[in-house]
């Protein structure tokens, strides 16, 4: 009854399920060593009577001299306090071990799963009772209640196989439990639901092939616990007293002197065996627990391999001198060609491959672009928050004269947030549960401003709150307190926390309702006015950029396909990207315009078009296109479109000839 | 008969959920306040019709979809399926119902089991039902739901796994597999929501096909007044687990009644800069469905809210064509409108030839 | 502060349900299984008429299990009886120290036991929440694999196991006491004495204890701390311009003790069942020893009260583990 398999029950179902899970398992090298132990562990248990020396089940007569006997040609291992071949006795227990393993596990795995599953699916009362009695026997200490009961029913094996399966159920249970629960939740059980399945079709098709991966990990685990409760009993002289087991084995060596007698191979050899078959069975639980439900995420705080990295293009002197003056309209911020890739097991993927653009003070750019885009992973990069495994691996941000990506760790650590700051998507989870939010605002102010004492961070903190319309007393709340919409508010009210220059949106409206999207949009654009702060809108709603943004970059498969004011880019879409995109929005203008929508897929990063990333969806699409990547062309008034058919020189032709130069 | 007669046809439906009661309010007596998720639903779908069901997350949209679906059980109220009330059959005879009507959900990327291959998930009804047949011939079906639902050529389809798809692609599976039973109605709860602006046309378009070409009715759940303003032939705007307006589609975008339509419309962002209009913002959010105003239930938030509105709950008054909203501003029009006769609100649909259900 | 009292309210409520059952479980197992204890007693030509006219007096073995139906107090049953006797707190006398009573036998074990579990628990999770925590951080470093291999080794290595290979090792290299609570037939000069000599016999049980405690501690927090790592707000913790130090701090250690102490209270039964082994290997006379003891001697009142007693121990830890619970995550008490 421990928690060691509890650990790996998966909170949420596993979203990738591995095509083949016993090569994967065979592959990870813990898998592999515990298979190669227990099949050595199974091979002892079938071939002992053939390769053991001696019987240990022989009635040998023996003399004082032979007991104890240190390990010698003719005793590999000694002997024991019987005079007996210790070899040979520790060949035999592997039977008793493995044999009481598995026969417990199996037993635990059958009331186990049966009890789990019902609970999981039934749910209601039926679910809380078995849960109820599974709670009670998880506060019985089970090797106490194995003691008394193997004491009062009698010290045989088959008394000791029921005894710690029948009590060795309940971690089954909870596990295969909530790993059911979490399926019956998943959206294709409602599905199958809705098409009138019945519950043994849902439980056959839909959930046990969910579930029983999972209690072939628990069972192995089971295993090992099983032999570890064997042993112990056995140990405590509460072993059949007919067979020779490893448990055993320890009890007659250490309570008849083998301690005193210095006798350590009767004491070691048992006890390392049974650490070489608990061993086995946990590395392979492990592995096959690992396998079924890999862990691919890494954590935000794992080492940036790529380090902070110097700027390649400078020249080795360019970075120790300080930069130029800078003009008085230079911009505040100048990303400039900036590459970001991702680790994968195929090689890198490139998600932002070459975006530029500047931004002057307080003014409002939206960044546009669909799933994939590249949109969220170039704000990230700019602050150097990528998750793990994705790395910059070329350009340059220059904020305010500084490039952001050859700043130190504490240099850096003093412009995120105090100078640029993020309203992140999914308040939710960017909010941490267990703090209250006020103390989530004070906090940044006192990162910022170390001088300014806890009462006053916490006053400003219910101020900022105040001004996104949060009531003041809500800011000793804590945030699943709160409505998505109000999240989002204290989520802009963190943001503001130390006065930014400029301030990036990340979608920060998605998944709110369309009155709370608009309450959520008109906040933001007024108090980004009114504090004068520039704003970056990420998102994949033209419609939201239209109206709120000086300027539009339209991103697409990791480049910025055009940038414009927004009202020419709406006005004369020049990439044929942007045009089809329009296009695709409903405008409540033209209710009765059915929406056009872009044949094909957007691209994946594992197979990028090596053209221009839009050529295969492109109605206009050239030889060149699928072959070449187009530049970003300037344009008249500032614009720039990253397409071949804008290029000073190229002869336009209506979309028919686009096509048939295709063909 | 078939095209005269609704597909669907909802009368007074309530959906209440036991609110919870602690033994402390046992103790004291306190009542437990229900959560009144829908709150006396009316309406119908024609065949080869498309109502957009539209409102704000809270408002009951998609409790009135899992109670269509027979997924969980009306508090009261009437739902008939083809002329067969839903309450009144047997379990048997609610899963025979099942086929008429079929679900498309929200989500493709979680709706699909992710262990089995298509071919399976679009045959998984057929066999449910006992319709499977031989293997040739529910491989015949399968192969021609695939093609309704836009997957060509379908071979290439079948032994794909889920996440081999892409978005829409797995939104068609969804649907191939609901159009195998060759159903009377779809309920479409966000069918594009979670997909990408520029994929979500098709889903549309194939869904506008699906009733123009096959007679099939659907009953399309959002909350996104924009999206299905081009594809609905009539709108119903839900607020607090009740319509408070609905008419044809293009009535009640280009001449909203209800103040609550009026402001939906209004914050819908519209791409062109050159547009502004000023959005009528509602301030605070929908209240809890536990606590319904008293009156009129949009009372609170009601830009122009008078005297009579937080006492008189209003009817759906009837503005002629179809046309219904439950705000007492609209009383004296409605009264205007009654003194002609006026025509049985006949829906727009109706009017559409709906053709026989796709032969096979 | 609604919540919290309800929270704290149905977890107290479900702990006597519980205790209670335990107490009801507790009767009818000595009662129910072959060989009932008290009943072979009495059918023990050896044990003279006397003594069996006692015993049954002592169990009510004349009268029905659970209820009278026989007219009179529906209430005079053997159950009810040991509800009473337990309820003054008597839990009998042992058949094998003639002279004590139970109640007292394990009264000064449970004082033992105590003092051993105690200790070790504090250090394996103070420990073990300092390794998981950097073996986290430094996810997929020597330090971590480390880390890893060595509390997977430490899991399958049986506890009385570990104790031998330690006792062997500690007699032999450190001369350290091996079995006992103090030294037998000492006489200490001051208490300091005392105190030196219980610590040097509680050395190697509690490093023993340690051990085995810690290297599930440290898994737990590991993967807790990954989890907790991977989250959104951590990411808003570092775009805030937090150091690693206050990320971790602030953001992580709070949010990630919340899976240990749901295993801490897991573990309890695992706790207890360390302690049996350990207190076998070093005959440390705790109620671990003591329940072991008693089999040996078939010395039943002992058994029934030791394993009661335990099984109480594991219900208050419990309790305890749920209320910390409710205090780190505001979640559960509100809602």
């Amino acid at each position: 009854m421990t928690a060691l398999v509890e650990i790996n029950a998966p909170a949420s179902a596993p979203t990738v399920a591995p095509r083949r899970p016993f090569v994967a398992l065979l592959r990870r090298p813990m898998g592999a060593i515990g298979v190669g132990m227990l099949l050595i562990a199974l091979a002892v248990a079938i071939l002992a009577p053939f390769i053991a020396p001696y019987d240990p089940y022989a009635n040998v007569r023996v003399t004082i001299f032979d007991i104890y006997q240190a390990p010698s040609g003719a005793h590999l291992l000694g002997t024991d306090d019987r005079g007996k071949d210790v070899f040979s006795a520790l060949l035999y227990g592997t039977r008793v071990s493995l044999l009481v393993g598995f026969s417990a596990a199996l037993i635990a795995l059958v009331i186990g799963g049966l009890v789990g599953i019902v609970a999981g699916y039934r749910g209601g009362r039926i679910g809380a009772g078995l849960m109820r009695i599974t709670d009670f026997f998880l506060v019985i200490p089970d090797l106490a209640l194995q003691i008394v009961i193997v004491a009062i029913a009698g010290q045989s094996l088959v008394n000791i196989i029921i005894v710690i399966g029948a009590l060795g159920w309940t971690t089954t249970a909870r596990v295969v439990r909530s790993q059911t629960l979490s399926v019956r939740e998943r959206k294709f059980v409602l599905r199958a639901k809705a098409i009138g399945a019945g519950d043994i079709h849902i439980l056959r098709r839909h959930i046990l092939p969910q579930v029983l991966p999972l209690m072939l990990a628990i069972m192995v685990l089971v295993i090992s616990l099983a032999i570890l409760a064997e042993s112990t009993l056995a140990f405590l002289g509460l072993g059949d007293p007919t067979l020779t087991s490893w448990g055993q084995m320890l009890n007659f060596a250490f309570t008849r002197g083998a301690v005193s007698a210095g006798a350590w191979w009767a004491l070691i050899p048992p006890g390392f065996a049974i650490v070489w078959v608990v061993l086995g069975t946990t590395l392979l639980g492990t592995a096959l627990e690992e396998a079924l439900n890999p862990r691919l995420k890494r954590h935000h705080l794992e080492r940036d391999r790529s380090g902070s990295r110097p700027v390649p293009e400078l020249d080795g002197a360019g970075s120790l001198v300080l930069p130029p003056p800078r003009p008085a309209n230079a911009p505040l911020l100048s990303v400039r060609d900036l590459v970001v890739e991702f680790d994968s097991p195929s090689g890198p993927l490139r998600a932002v491959d070459g975006v530029s653009f500047d931004m002057r003070r307080g003014e409002t750019i939206g960044l546009v672009g669909e799933s994939g885009s590249g949109k969220t992973t170039t704000v990230l990069a700019m602050l150097r928050l990528l998750p793990p495994g994705g790395r910059v691996v070329s350009g340059q941000v220059m904020f305010d004269g500084e490039d952001l990506m050859g700043l130190d760790a504490r240099k850096l650590r003093a412009v995120r947030w105090s100078r640029l700051a993020i309203v992140f998507q999914g308040a939710m989870n960017a909010l941490n549960p267990v703090r209250t939010v006020g103390d989530q605002v004070a906090e940044a102010i006192r990162t910022h401003e170390p001088s300014a004492g806890r009462r006053a961070a916490i006053t400003r903190a219910e101020e900022l709150l105040e001004r996104v319309g949060i009531p003041r007393q809500r800011a000793r709340d804590y945030p699943h307190t709160y409505s998505g919409g109000m999240r989002q508010r204290a989520m802009i009210a963190l943001a503001l926390a130390c006065s930014p220059d400029i301030v990036v949106a990340d979608e920060p409206t998605t998944a709110l309702d369309v009155m709370i999207q608009a309450q959520i949009l008109e906040l933001l654009a007024g108090l980004s006015s009114e504090l004068g702060m520039a704003t970056i809108m990420v998102t994949h709603d033209l419609g939201v950029v239209g109206q709120r943004c000086d300027r539009v970059l339209v991103m697409y498969g990791g480049i910025i396909a055009e940038e414009a004011e927004a009202f020419r880019l709406y006005a004369h879409p020049q990439h044929p990207y942007t045009q089809q995109l329009l296009a695709s929005f409903p405008d409540l203008s033209h209710p009765e315009r059915k929406l056009a929508g872009i044949a094909g897929i957007p691209p994946r990063l594992d197979d990028m078009p090596p053209g221009c990333p839009f050529a295969p969806r492109c109605p206009h699409v050239f030889d060149r296109c699928r072959v070449e990547r187009p530049p970003a062309y300037d344009l008249s008034h500032g614009r720039r479109a990253a397409c071949f058919l804008v290029e000073p020189g190229h002869e336009r032709r209506p979309a028919s000839a686009g096509g048939a130069a295709d063909a | 008969m078939p095209d005269t007669m609704p597909v669907l046809r909802v009368e007074g439906l309530e959906k209440r959920f036991p609110g919870h009661r602690s033994l402390l309010d046992v103790l004291q007596r306190r009542a437990a306040r229900d959560v009144r998720a829908v709150d006396g639903l009316s309406f119908e779908v024609m065949p080869g019709e498309v109502l957009a069901l539209v409102g704000e997350s809270g408002c009951g949209k998609t409790t009135t979809g899992n109670l269509l679906l027979g997924l969980m059980p009306s508090s009261a109220g009437r739902v008939t399926v083809d002329g067969h009330e839903v309450g009144s059959l047997s379990h048997r005879e609610l899963l025979r119902l099942r086929r008429t009507v079929q679900m498309i959900f929200q989500d493709p990327y979680e709706s699909l089991n992710p262990r089995m291959q298509v071919a399976e998930i679009v045959a998984e009804p057929l066999r449910v039902h006992g319709e499977a047949g031989t293997p040739q011939e529910t491989k015949e079906r399968v192969l021609n739901a695939l093609v309704q639902a836009g997957m060509t050529p379908p071979e290439a389809y079948l032994h794909r796994l889920p996440f081999e798809l892409s978005g829409g692609q797995r939104q068609r599976v969804a649907i191939a597999a609901a159009l195998a039973l060759r159903p009377r109605l779809l309920v479409a709860d966000e069918p594009v929501s979670m997909l990408d602006v520029s994929i979500r046309a098709e889903i549309l378009n194939l869904l506008r096909a699906l009733a123009d070409e096959h007679g099939i009715a659907v009953l399309m759940i959002t909350h996104d007044l924009s999206t299905v303003a081009a594809y609905a032939d009539r709108i119903a705007v839900m607020y607090l687990g009740r319509i408070v307006e609905i008419g044809d589609a293009r009535t009640v975008l280009g001449n909203p009644q209800h103040p609550y339509t009026r402001a939906l419309r209004s914050v819908v962002p519209v791409p062109d800069p050159s547009a502004r209009r000023r959005p009528v913002i509602l301030s605070g959010e929908t209240p809890d469905p536990s606590r319904i105003p008293s009156g009129c239930r949009f009372h609170p938030r009601c830009p122009v809210a008078f005297a009579r509105c937080p006492t008189v709950d209003p009817p759906l008054y009837d503005l002629g064509s179809g046309h219904l909203a439950a705000c007492l501003l609209v009383e004296d029009a409605a009264q205007a409108e009654a003194v002609a006769p006026a025509a049985p609100a006949v829906p727009a649909a109706t009017e559409r030839t709906a053709e026989a259900p796709p032969a096979g | 502060m609604q919540g919290r009292g309800r929270y704290l309210a149905s977890k107290v409520g479900w702990a006597l349900v519980t205790l209670f059952v335990v107490i009801t479980f507790n009767f009818f197992l000595f009662r129910i299984l072959p060989g009932d204890p008290a009943r072979t007693l009495i059918r023990d030509p050896r044990v003279n008429p006397a003594a069996r006219e006692a015993l049954t007096r002592r169990f009510g073995l004349d009268k029905p299990v659970l209820l009278n139906f026989q007219g009179g107090n529906p209430f005079d049953s053997q159950y009810f009886a040991y509800l009473g006797a337990l309820s003054r707190g008597d839990l009998g006398q042992s058949f094998a120290k003639r002279d004590q009573t139970v109640a007292d036998l394990i009264g000064r074990a449970l004082g033992n036991t105590l003092l051993l579990i105690l200790p070790a628990q504090v250090l394996s999770i103070i420990i073990g929440i300092v390794l998981g925590l950097v073996a986290a951080w430094r996810r997929g470093t020597s330090i971590d694999g480390a880390a890893l291999i060595f509390s997977l080794f430490m899991w399958s290595l049986p506890t009385f196991f570990l104790g031998i290979l330690l006792l062997f090792a500690g007699a032999q290299w450190f001369e350290l006491p091996t079995a006992g609570r103090v030294t037998i037939g000492a006489s200490y000069g001051s208490l300091w004495d005392e105190v030196y000599d219980i610590g040097r016999h509680l050395l190697l049980p509690t490093v023993t204890f340690t051990l085995v405690l810690l290297g599930e501690y440290m898994l737990i927090m590991r993967s807790s701390v990954i989890d907790v790592l991977s989250e959104d707000y951590i990411l808003t913790a570092k775009a805030k311009g937090l150091t690693t130090f206050h990320i971790i701090r602030d953001h992580a250690v709070k949010n990630a003790m919340l899976p240990m102490v749901t295993l801490i209270a897991l573990n309890l039964g695992f706790t207890v069942s360390g302690a049996i082994q350990v207190e076998s290997v070093f005959s440390y006379p705790g109620l671990g020893y003591l329940t072991v003891n008693a089999v040996g001697t078939r010395d039943f009142p002992v058994l029934q009260g030791a394993f009661l007693l335990l099984a109480i121990c594991v219900v208050i830890a419990n309790l305890a583990a749920e209320l910390v619970y409710g205090w780190i995550d505001p979640r559960v008490t509100e809602a």
